[in-house]
């Protein structure tokens, strides 16, 4: 367990970093399943906390 | 991952077969996510049928190429045909995102002894049992199958997870367990092949980290203190490397909490102190660096600045994270002397945690701070 809370610390950088590579939809699930309903595609979900 | 993994380049083939979304557990607009997929584990990477069903669950982060066979895995979920352990395996990711922790390790387990040979899936199925196992508290078994197991995934990335949470649940054993020294003796051995073999394995330094981790409190448990003073010093001096690596202060500070946990076991605060305030000054948004400090102050004894390390944290902060830094605070009042500014602040947190929505809040959280209370 400790392992997996110091491994979500590899997850502060900045949104905007990340987007330069994939599309992502920052904190909107419904968004996201609306999107993935539309397009017939799955939804790749990150669960990740700032610390 | 959002550092150094989500921004690889190799990944943007991807970026047309997921919708993707991301979400931060602590922030309170994901309340509805929360409630439909429980999140235990950080970082939890899942992906969901358009039907926002879950067909593939991976707790834990790792390298582009690691990322790359789960993106390839998680496709193959979604629109291959399955053998029978890929069906059993979908179905044992998703008794694991609803929290059916026990459910899941039984499934996780149909479908590594459904496995064809060279089943592609065999690490990642053998990572989830064992995490699977820890978390449904279970740790007698969850060190038993990773021993059993470490043998198939030896020399793959599946062994860093398969033999430091193994030697996790070993050494969290209670010394009644018949078998406890077998087994701690077997999965420090293979958590330190695993190390050794960390330039020919494809192991993120967060992975690397964490078999220094599990070394470090095995060591610590038998009461080695040589042994575990020169593992932690070997566990500072890489970290220190990597973080001079880091290309800029959100990449450097990756390293900051682990580095913490190494300087405070090495009885060095001084050093956590000047690296978290450098990342305080580099990040003046991010609350972990003040958060962090309040232990760093408080293992050097300078409580009036831990303090005000915590007020400027508190004031940062959202989300559960904010219970700690409250009961870090109290814990520096305590350490103070000053029981009545302690237990101030505990009221106070309890105040906060219950004020989060359901699923953010946590019941046993809030019992433990009463509890604490009456202590006090």
């Amino acid at each position: 367990m400790k392992r997996l809370l110091i491994a979500s610390l590899l997850l502060i950088a900045s949104a905007a970093q990340a987007k330069e590579v994939l599309p992502w939809i920052e904190n909107d699930y419904a968004k996201a399943i609306a999107h993935a309903r539309a397009a017939d595609l799955p939804v790749f979900v990150e669960a990740w906390a700032p610390w | 991952m959002r550092a150094y993994v989500f921004t690889d380049k190799s990944l943007e083939r991807y970026a047309g077969q997921f919708v993707w979304l991301s979400i931060d557990t602590e922030n309170a607009t994901n309340a509805a996510f929360l409630k439909a997929h429980p999140i235990s584990v950080w970082p939890t990477l899942l992906i969901l049928d358009p039907k926002d069903k879950v067909i593939f669950r991976y707790a834990g982060g790792g390298t582009v190429p690691q990322i790359r066979k789960l993106l390839d895995d998680g496709e193959r979920a979604a629109h291959g045909s399955h053998a029978k352990a890929d069906t059993t395996l979908i179905r044992a990711d998703a008794l694991a995102a609803q929290g059916k922790q026990a459910e899941a390790a039984k499934a996780f387990d149909e479908a590594i002894a459904e496995a064809p040979k060279n089943w592609p899936r065999l690490g990642r199925a053998s990572e989830s049992l064992v995490f699977a196992l820890l978390q449904s508290r279970d740790p007698q078994r969850c060190a038993e199958r990773a021993l059993a197991l470490y043998p198939r995934v030896r020399g793959t990335g599946s062994a860093v997870n398969v033999a430091s949470t193994g030697l996790s649940c070993a050494t969290d054993l209670d010394a009644k367990s018949w078998n406890r020294s077998e087994l701690v003796a077997g999965l420090e051995k293979a958590t330190s092949e695993t190390l050794a073999a960390a330039g020919r394995i494809a192991m993120s330094a967060d992975d690397r980290s964490s078999l220094y981790e599990s070394l470090v409190d095995a060591r610590a448990q038998a009461k080695d203190d040589a042994s575990a003073h020169k593992l932690r010093e070997e566990w500072a001096a890489f970290l220190e490397k990597e973080a001079a690596k880091a290309k800029t202060p959100d990449q450097r500070a990756v390293y900051d909490s682990h580095r913490l946990e190494v300087y405070l076991g090495l009885k060095q605060p001084e050093k956590a102190i000047a690296m978290l305030e450098q990342s305080e000054r580099d990040l003046p948004k991010d609350y972990n660096p003040p958060a962090r400090l309040i232990s760093a102050y408080r293992a050097a004894g300078r409580y009036d600045d831990a303090l005000a390390a915590s007020d400027r944290a508190l004031k940062l902060s959202y989300g559960p994270r904010k219970i700690g830094i409250y009961r870090n605070r109290a814990a520096v009042y305590l350490a103070k002397g000053d029981k009545a500014s302690a237990r101030k602040t505990i009221e106070e947190a309890i105040a906060y945690a219950e004020s989060l929505p359901t699923e953010q809040r946590s019941e046993p959280m809030i019992a433990s701070m009463k509890k604490q209370l009456d202590t006090m």
